[in-house]
């Protein structure tokens, strides 16, 4: 499961026609003959369609591309990576290029829904900073010697902590089980994670390989984290709120630097940090659906995609990384623990449930 | 074309009369139309409005409850395990006291009492399962305490109640209510010195809830539910109902659009707004929607309470109206017809009959009868008409009277009335043509009168005049009908007489008319004594032309003609 920055859909908007009159009508046939005017001038365009997570592509960036490409781009907002999976898996052909997590990217691959990328076709690479230029030390975005994905953001998912009531930054992940925090601390409410998150707490040797021996501890930790919790939150908006409203002393920044810019626009005095332990990271790459019916605009819109203003408007509005620069405080790379595929995704998701449920460990553990 | 002012006026009233009862109609109509449709939403509004009213009451009710068992003794007994002995007695009285409740209210999934401590373990649990009551105990019961409806409520002082956002709830066990939209209301339980040490709390069936208040509306009528931020929380498809929490948003305003106003205007009190959906749904819609802030409501969230029906059923009444209306214009339609045939042939009769007349009369000259006893302008039309026909009628009259006289003047003498030589020549061919084709026979006389130049001279032209008046009536009562006097010129006179004469009848007749020449005329006091001398010439015996009889005749007169004239 992956944390992405979600639930804000493309604007919709049509005009609201008063029934009963017979302006009504009129106003109906002039938005028709628009409509069909406009129509027409586009049949001949060709369609590039687009699966984005919400602030990857901002109408400022479409637009761009269609006036460069002389073409129309139907864009999709996702929001979850359920949904962009069913979307791939049952209306590939609907598709031609979209977002994905660089740990989901090998499920993809597998169940033959991408297709192999030509780098020359996206010369805009070299803007890209070396360690992303180097798509095989990447784990997840090669098989067997071709490219499939260009990474395109990501972000790491340190804690926030509110300086009034933390002197010193805390240093560890474990801070989030502090008794001092007891009931100021925010987690999220993701069963993947947060089992990784105990993992690297517990020591494990790695996050994303728990054995089934060490279970029932990861287990034990989770449910000693929702005591020593507040709440959990799934929605980056959400967790703002209660990190307000209650005033909590700590926070597991499940959306990054998102979670960060919301708190400073509403003027909350926090920092940053990302655990000695090292920050769980994900990396979105931009792919290219097996059944695309352009490859080449396809491949322009990942190339475009990697010009200076995406990574600029990612930056200022998102408060997203791009993988053109290097930015912000308190990142570093270093302590970057990019996502792998977990064991088994579904026995941390059954796990979680129960936990986030109030159950006790008997009751968790219980089969 | 016959009639073709007929045919004009006719097409003017019948389109006349045609446009005034289309558009009589059409804006009938439209005006019954808006008031069906306003009557409509009136209905709908009220509608709304009552059930937001039971829908508060409900809530009310749920309140009470929970307020009636966090102020029960037992329930602050159990969390204070004040009596060690008898705790295992106090929690089956109130789980007891909790099963009834759940079976007076359906619509109620949990009851539960939650302490404070132990990470706000469940203590008393009661679910509701599959078609029983569950008594929840030992290991299955749950910590909540980081809830927010546990840590909220925690929080309120004595008496106040909590109530949720609405929700789905993925509380895993939590039996009937899980996975499914419930609103939690809970209210604290506090000990002597006003320390928060436990909580009630009551899973409440949201869809139970308002399908039981809205089970007694008509079944055209849908429902809408919507939270403060617009979210559909019930909606006919079900596929819109709580779409935030698959991830996907599906609001009351991007459908209804107008009701943006009623989410921007703050939730206090109640609002609202009657609404027709967009014309792209598939099917048009009027609904009212209807605000209302909950006390106690989380963080002021409102809901929004909707009630829709198709605009098809809404107009069918229209569309019946509309039919009347389509008959009453189309047999008002006809009835203009019939009218304009009438009024354009009333109009164009006596106008064809005056234009016939008017015919007949420059092709006969006779004047027709008119309809001028109208006392309309077609009747001043027709006596003009007639005025002016009689006046060609006596013009034309005068003008043949003038040239009949103009001919006689050109054919007659004009002292004596009689032929004059033009004629008398053109007579004497006819005559001769005819005795010539039937083989008649003619007889001319040459008369010339004696003495007349001395009457001239003695008595002066006008006695001349006299006399030759006098000659003239003389010879012409000598004659038949079918006989010609003429005077040639001066004193001359010619006469042409037509059948067999004999030697013994024309020498009688020669007598005849010199008897007749020499009697007296009288004249003024006088008695003028004339006399003339006659010379005859025969058809065929003397000539077969008019010259040459003339010429004969002429002849012979000069020897009769006595010496001294």
């Amino acid at each position: 499961m992956m944390p992405q920055p979600s639930t804000r859909s493309a604007p919709v908007s049509f005009q609201q026609e008063s029934i009963g009159r017979p302006s009504a009508l009129h106003q109906l046939s002039i938005a028709l003959l628009l409509f069909s005017m406009a129509a027409s001038a586009w049949a001949d365009t060709p369609i590039l369609r687009v699966l984005a997570w919400p602030g990857y592509a901002e109408p400022e960036l479409v637009k761009r591309f269609e006036q460069e490409h002389q073409v129309r781009v139907e864009l999709t907002i996702i929001t979850t990576d359920a949904s962009l999976w069913e979307k791939a898996s049952e209306h590939n052909q609907g598709i031609d290029v979209f977002a994905v997590n660089a740990a989901e990217l090998q499920r993809y691959i597998n169940a033959n829904l991408v297709q192999p990328l030509i780098p020359e076709k996206i010369p805009n690479t070299h803007r890209q900073l070396t360690r992303f230029r180097d798509l095989s030390a990447i784990p997840g975005l090669t098989r067997h010697g071709k490219s499939y994905g260009i990474p395109y953001t990501y972000s790491q998912m340190g804690l926030i902590y509110d300086k009034k009531q933390i002197d010193t930054p805390p240093k560890s992940i474990s801070s989030l089980w502090d008794p001092r925090y007891r009931k100021k601390v925010i987690a999220y409410d993701g069963g993947t994670h947060n089992f990784s998150l105990a993992a690297q707490s517990l020591k494990f040797a790695s996050p994303f390989r728990i054995s089934p021996k060490d279970f029932p501890r990861a287990t034990e930790k989770l449910i000693a984290l929702r005591r020593n919790a507040l709440a959990f939150y799934t929605q980056p908006e959400e967790s703002v709120q209660l990190f307000m409203r209650h005033g909590a002393a700590l926070m597991f920044a499940n959306y990054g630097m998102q979670q960060v810019q919301l708190l400073r626009n509403a003027g909350m005095d926090i920092g940053y940090v990302i655990p000695r332990e090292g920050a769980l990271a994900w990396l979105d790459c931009w792919v290219i659906s097996r059944d695309s019916r352009n490859t080449e605009l396809a491949h322009a819109w990942i190339n475009h995609m990697l010009e200076p203003l995406a990574g600029q408007l990612l930056a200022e509005h998102q408060g997203l990384n791009n993988t053109l620069s290097d930015q912000t405080e308190g990142q570093t790379d270093e302590l970057s623990v990019w996502l792998e595929p977990p064991e088994e995704t579904a026995l941390r998701e059954k796990l979680w449930e129960r936990i986030r449920s109030g159950d006790r460990l008997v009751r968790v553990l219980a089969p | 074309m016959n009639f073709p002012i007929a045919w004009r006026l006719g097409s003017v009233l019948v389109l006349v009369g045609f446009l005034g009862t289309a558009l009589t109609g059409y804006f009938a109509y439209q005006a019954s139309r808006t008031q069906l449709i306003k009557a409509s939403e009136d209905r709908l509004l009220t509608a709304t409005h009552v059930l937001m009213r039971q829908v508060t009451v409900a809530l009310k009710s749920v309140e009470s409850d929970v307020r009636l068992i966090s102020q029960h003794p037992q329930a602050v007994r159990i969390l204070l395990r004040s009596n060690p002995s008898f705790q295992t007695l106090t929690e089956e009285n109130l789980a007891k006291i909790f099963e009834g409740m759940l079976v007076v209210h359906p619509e109620y999934f949990q009851l539960r009492l939650i302490e404070a401590g132990n990470h706000g373990l469940e203590r008393i649990r009661l679910d509701r399962g599959m078609g029983r009551l569950l008594r929840i105990q030992g290991d299955d019961l749950q910590e909540k305490g980081h809830y927010p409806y546990i840590f909220e409520t925690l929080k309120l002082p004595p008496g106040a109640i909590y109530v949720s956002h609405a929700t789905i709830n993925h509380e895993i066990g939590a039996h009937a209510g899980e996975h499914r939209p419930s609103l939690q209301v809970a209210a604290p339980i506090h000990d002597k010195r006003n320390k928060a040490i436990g909580l009630v709390v009551i899973n409440v069936d949201l869809h139970g809830l308002f399908s039981q208040l809205a089970a007694d509306l008509p079944p055209e009528l849908k429902l809408y539910l919507a939270n403060g931020r617009g979210d559909y929380l019930i909606h006919p498809d079900p596929s819109h109902s709580f779409a935030f929490d698959r991830g996907q948003e599906s609001l009351v305003q991007d459908e209804f659009p107008s009701t943006t106003a009623m989410l921007r205007a703050g939730q206090t009190g109640t609002l609202s707004i009657v609404t027709a959906s967009p014309p792209t749904s598939p099917e048009a819609l009027v609904a009212a929607f209807v605000s209302q802030s909950i006390p106690g409501m989380e963080s002021g969230d409102a809901f929004i309470l909707g009630l829709s029906q198709p605009l098809q059923n809404v107009l069918s009444e229209s569309r019946q109206l509309a039919s009347v209306i389509l008959g009453i214009v189309l047999s008002f339609s006809a009835l203009a017809v019939l009218l304009a045939i009438v009024l354009a042939r009333a109009f164009s009769r006596p106008l064809s009959r005056i234009v016939e007349e008017i015919r007949r009369f420059s092709a006969e000259g006779k004047i027709g009868s008119l309809p001028v006893a109208r006392r309309d302008e077609i009747g001043e039309l027709a006596h003009s008409i007639q005025q002016m026909e009689k006046q060609i009628h006596q013009q034309i009259e005068e003008l043949q009277t003038q040239q009949e006289t103009l001919d006689h003047l050109a054919s007659h003498d004009s002292l004596t009335g009689l032929p004059n030589r033009r004629m008398f020549l053109d007579r004497l061919e006819h005559a001769l043509a005819r005795a010539k084709r039937q083989g008649e026979k003619l007889l001319l006389l040459f008369i010339d009168l004696d003495k007349f130049k001395t009457i001239n001279d003695v008595h002066g032209h006008a006695a001349g005049d006299a006399v030759l008046q006098a000659v003239a009536q003389r010879l012409l009562s000598l004659l038949r009908e079918s006989d010609t006097a003429a005077r040639l010129g001066g004193d001359e006179f010619v006469i042409l007489l037509e059948g067999e004469w004999d030697d013994r009848m024309i020498e009688q007749m020669v007598q005849k008319v010199r008897a007749a020449l020499a009697s007296p005329i009288a004249y003024q006091d006088i008695e003028l004594q004339s006399g003339g001398s006659i010379g005859f010439s025969r058809f065929p015996q003397d000539g077969n032309t008019a010259s040459h009889l003339i010429a004969t005749a002429d002849q012979a007169m000069y020897g009769d003609k006595p010496r001294d004239c």
